[in-house]
């Protein structure tokens, strides 16, 4: 298991790496730079002192070696965009309030997903099914920003129930220091498109689950229905479940530009977006990195469910 | 209570209207918002002389407003303000309808997916934060007729040779920490942006104009050698490499920082509260990038623009959602970007939206088609000749753009600038004619589009509304002559690369220019062989080198750029599509007459370059009847 375990994890450093190299590599081959000539061109000497000034007048491979350098001295530079902070510190400032978002998303997301999904497979065919299953074809198609501005037009504006945006704003708090009202909304709007996938996702798997044979044995056994839901269905649901939902995880805890912008959230999703339009290398290389590492731990966790899960998958490859 | 039963049938409308885009195939996402544009610097100008008043564009309708409207709903009358003073913190009287001085507030959006850094003009150009530009002044200002006026310079003349201007600033101006502003904070800053490591983002602003500018960004010579000098405390002296008459016009820009803080925290002294230091109407209280921002009435402040409203905050949203919260009372201001289609129709059939909607010039913007002149297709004449009578500016203009926001082009400088052709002489050198379009491309060679190879057309990075207006124009085109053309939206900084590429890389293309000083050096500049364009014209050059450095004959330097831009319409340099109004929508109860008044041609707007609306701007007590941030 150790071992299994140090081989991912050495297969991740090596990813991080190819990642590295193709995306430094892109972003270099893209046109435009950290200056805007939108209105007139630069003078020759201008540009090249705006080039200067970001190290970008070296060759590009020497501009990649100073970059992984420093970064395995965890030194990322200074963003384009913000330059009176580092990459680490506007990560860290801003990926922690995201990462709140998502996890609360997550949480959301999942538990209620799955309690639907459950509900709607066993009482397949009824109107709690054609509910679910209609709900969870909305969640999919609206996109979330569309819900948001909904959402804000009609319990802010409108019912003025809730704040318009904002994240943890001390006016806010219901429960200081546990919950604010503020959260409500985003995270709402955030977690209806996951939602209704786990949902249709589970409600699936469970009914492939409950048609199986041993279901079947079980039920002739005698045991009670919810047994047979939780023990049986639900852990052999499960990992179809875990191959198809687990890599929604680091899509949501790393934030929408979407959802951050219409509720007024300071979080990390827009620089996925402003740094590429603003040519902000050294964020890029930072964001393109965290984002590779997240689904590389995903995958490693996922596979270590299907072991918890099924006493029949071992890890290593070896099959006994 | 029946309002909220109100809001919950809303939400049941809403929650209805869900399900039935549910049923209905997989809805395909709105596009997401265009990404903000590289902030384009914000108001400027001047002129040799004014526009002339004879007859400039009228907006579709320019709304006359002076009188408060009523509002569209009634609006319940909500608690009485708080009593309080009359008088400004520099003891001045508030104007008679003013609500009560803590009610003299004003909030303004900015885009949440902005990344700001600087209140700095010279600092960085294009990533100021909102409302920036207050910590100074400049030395000259314009008024609501685009004259240039006295700002922080009082005065000035220019040498007999036209190569020295001599700018003589107010005494008695000062810092918010009582230091006196002198002609020594302009030659430090003059110095700052010059200096090759500081990299300023606008550099080309002074090239080929102040003395040793190209050579100090070059690194060849030192920044003290750059053509600003204080003759003494208040005598500011600029030095230019050829004689340049739009010199005062291109002051516009003079934004100071101050000499002590520089040397004391560097030059971004402003990006944090504690050092921030202002010599203009209001200074900084609150900085919260993605947040807020607060700014109030700086005391020490002697310029000609002392506000009466006693706070400025900078409210971070997103630009879907600032309509709705400008309904909802909690902005009092929207600049045209922050209008989206949608909204634009609402505010036209609303009576007091649409009377407090006031379409101005903005930059002068010309919306145009770029071709590479120097390769085939496009060098042919004939085919430029062709693609210009074959667009239908008109009906483009009436019904995709519509006439609140465009009018239709046939030349580059919009009626109203100077030198503009407001007499529509050069109209028929490009109007639509689509058999005169045919005939030329036959003469070209490529009878009914036969043979004619396809086209891409490029866009740059333009929002949704944009491209289907440049949809429209490749469609005239096509359906006219017979030729392919596809339109592509490409990512901003793709195409300035492929632009300005010598040799350039954009065969066709879309694009706009809106200018940066109210000369016309400034936007017939750009059409130089050694501009951004891939056209040249010998005449035009020698017209437009020797006309932007005239002195002394106006009249004969206006004459000069006239025909130059005939030469610029004639030669088929661009394809000239529509001049752009722009406009701003201010809350019912915001007044000054800065903006409700009329101009001498009769636009009542808040006109660029005009900042001395900053000193104008006041709430009325009609703001009671609405319900708004204030009264929460």
């Amino acid at each position: 298991m150790a071992r299994y375990l140090l081989g991912r994890v050495l297969s991740l450093i090596f990813v991080l790496f190819v990642v590295s190299v193709i995306t430094f590599a892109l972003m270099h081959t893209v046109p435009g730079g950290p200056f805007d000539e939108g209105k007139q061109r630069l003078p020759d000497a201008a540009k090249a002192n705006i080039m200067r000034k970001y190290g970008l007048d070296q060759p590009v491979w020497k501009q990649y070696l100073n970059y992984m350098w420093n970064a395995l001295h965890f030194d990322f530079g200074i963003p384009y965009q913000v330059p009176t902070e580092t990459v680490a510190s506007l990560i860290a400032k801003t990926w922690s309030i995201t990462f709140q978002v998502g996890l609360m998303t997550v949480t959301l997301a999942f538990s209620l997903g799955i309690t639907f999904g459950m509900i709607a497979a066993y009482r397949r065919g009824s109107w709690v099914d054609t509910g679910v299953t209609f709900f969870a074809t909305l969640g999919t198609t609206l996109p979330n920003f569309v819900v948001a501005l909904w959402l804000i037009l009609g319990f802010a504006y409108g019912l003025k129930l809730l704040p318009s945006g904002g994240w943890s704003e001390p006016e806010n708090w219901l429960i200081p220091g546990v919950f604010s009202k503020d959260w409500i909304l985003p995270v709402l709007a955030y977690a209806l498109a996951p939602m209704a996938l786990v949902a249709r996702y589970t409600r699936a798997s469970m009914v492939d689950a409950l048609q199986s044979d041993y279901v079947r044995t079980a039920r002739a056994k005698g045991l009670r229905d919810r047994t047979i839901m939780v023990r049986h269905v639900l852990k052999n649901a499960a990992i179809p479940m875990v191959t198809a939902l687990g890599p929604i995880i680091p899509d949501l805890i790393t934030g929408s530009i979407f959802i951050e912008a219409v509720f007024r959230i300071p979080g990390l999703g827009k620089y996925f977006v402003t740094s590429t339009f603003n040519r902000d290398y050294p964020m890029i290389m930072a964001l393109m990195l965290l984002i590779a590492m997240l689904w590389g731990i995903t995958y490693i966790l996922t596979d270590l469910a299907y072991v918890a899960l099924d006493p029949r998958v071992r890890l290593g490859g070896k099959m006994r | 209570m029946s309002r909220n039963r109100q809001w919950l049938l809303v939400s049941l409308i809403v929650l209805i209207s869900m399900i039935v885009s549910a049923c209905a195939p997989a809805a395909t996402p709105v596009p997401p918002t265009a990404p903000p544009k590289a902030a384009e610097p914000t108001k400027a100008p001047e002129p040799t002389k004014a526009p002339e008043p004879t007859k400039a564009p009228e907006p579709t309708k320019a709304p006359e407003p002076t009188k408060a409207p009523e509002p569209t709903k009634a609006p319940e009358p909500t608690k009485a303000p708080a009593p309080a003073g009359d008088t400004t913190v520099y003891g001045t009287k508030l104007p008679a309808d003013a609500a009560p001085y803590d009610m003299q507030t004003w909030v303004e959006p900015c885009d949440i997916k902005g990344n700001h850094i600087t209140f700095d003009f010279q600092v960085q150009v294009y990533q100021r934060f909102c409302a920036s530009d207050l910590f100074q002044d400049q030395l000259v200002n314009l008024d609501k007729d685009f004259n240039v006026i006295p700002n922080s310079a009082e005065k000035w003349e220019v040498s007999a040779d036209g190569l020295t201007w001599t700018f003589h600033i107010k005494k008695g101006l000062q810092w918010s920490d009582g230091t006196p502003l002198t002609a020594h904070d302009w030659v430090a800053t003059y110095q700052y942006i010059a200096d090759p490591k500081h990299a300023w983002d606008f550099a080309w602003f002074y090239s080929g104009v102040l003395k040793n500018w190209d050579e100090i960004i070059a690194g060849e010579k030192p920044t003290t050698e750059l053509g600003v000098k204080a003759v003494d405390d208040y005598t500011l002296q600029f030095t230019t490499k050829v004689p340049w008459p739009a010199f005062p016009a291109m002051m516009q820009f003079s934004f100071v920082l101050s000499k002590k803080q520089m040397e004391k925290y560097g030059p971004m002294y402003n990006s944090k509260v504690e050092t921030s230091l202002s010599a203009g109407p209001f200074k900084l209280t609150k900085l919260e990038p993605g947040k807020t921002i607060e700014m109030v009435a700086n005391e020490k402040y002697k310029g000609f623009r002392q506000p009466r409203l006693q706070k400025i905050i900078v409210k971070y949203m997103d630009m879907s959602t600032a309509f709705a919260a400008f309904q909802n009372g909690e902005i009092d201001h929207l600049g045209y970007e922050w209008i989206s289609p949608a909204d634009m129709e609402i505010i036209q059939k609303d009576p007091v939206l649409k009377k407090n909607y006031f379409p101005h010039f903005g930059d002068f913007r010309t919306d145009y088609l770029v071709m590479d002149t120097y390769t085939k297709p496009f060098n042919d004449l004939n085919v430029r000749k062709a693609f210009a009578h074959a667009v239908d500016r008109e009906s483009i203009v009436k019904n995709v753009l519509t006439p609140i926001k465009g009018m239709p082009a046939y030349s580059f400088l919009m009626p109203g600038f100077p030198a503009s052709d407001k007499e529509g002489k050069l109209k028929d050198l490009q109007k639509y004619d689509c058999k005169l379009a045919k005939e030329y491309l036959a003469k070209a060679g490529y009878p009914d589009g036969k043979g004619f190879p396809k086209l891409e057309m490029w866009l740059r990075n333009e929002s949704p509304a944009w491209q289907a207006v440049f949809q429209a124009v490749a469609a005239s085109i096509s359906s006219c002559l017979g030729v392919q053309i596809d339109v592509s939206n490409k990512d901003y900084k793709v195409y300035m690369d492929a632009l300005n590429a010598k040799p350039t890389k954009l065969q066709f293309g879309a694009i706009s220019y809106g200018m940066d000083y109210l000369d016309p050096s400034n936007m017939l500049g750009i059409w130089l062989s050694t501009g951004r364009h891939s056209w040249k014209n010998d005449q035009f050059d020698k017209l437009v080198r020797e006309a932007s450095s005239m002195t002394g004959d106006p009249e004969k330097r206006t004459k000069m750029f006239q025909e130059a831009e005939r030469i610029l319409v004639d030669d088929v340099g661009g394809i000239f599509i529509d001049h752009r109004w722009l406009g701003d929508l201010f809350q019912p109860y915001v007044m000054g007459d800065c903006f409700r008044k009329p101009d001498s041609i009769g636009i009542s707007a808040w006109h660029w370059g005009n900042d001395w609306c900053w000193g104008d701007f006041y709430i009325s007590k009609d703001v009671t009847n609405y319900k708004t941030y204030r009264t929460k």
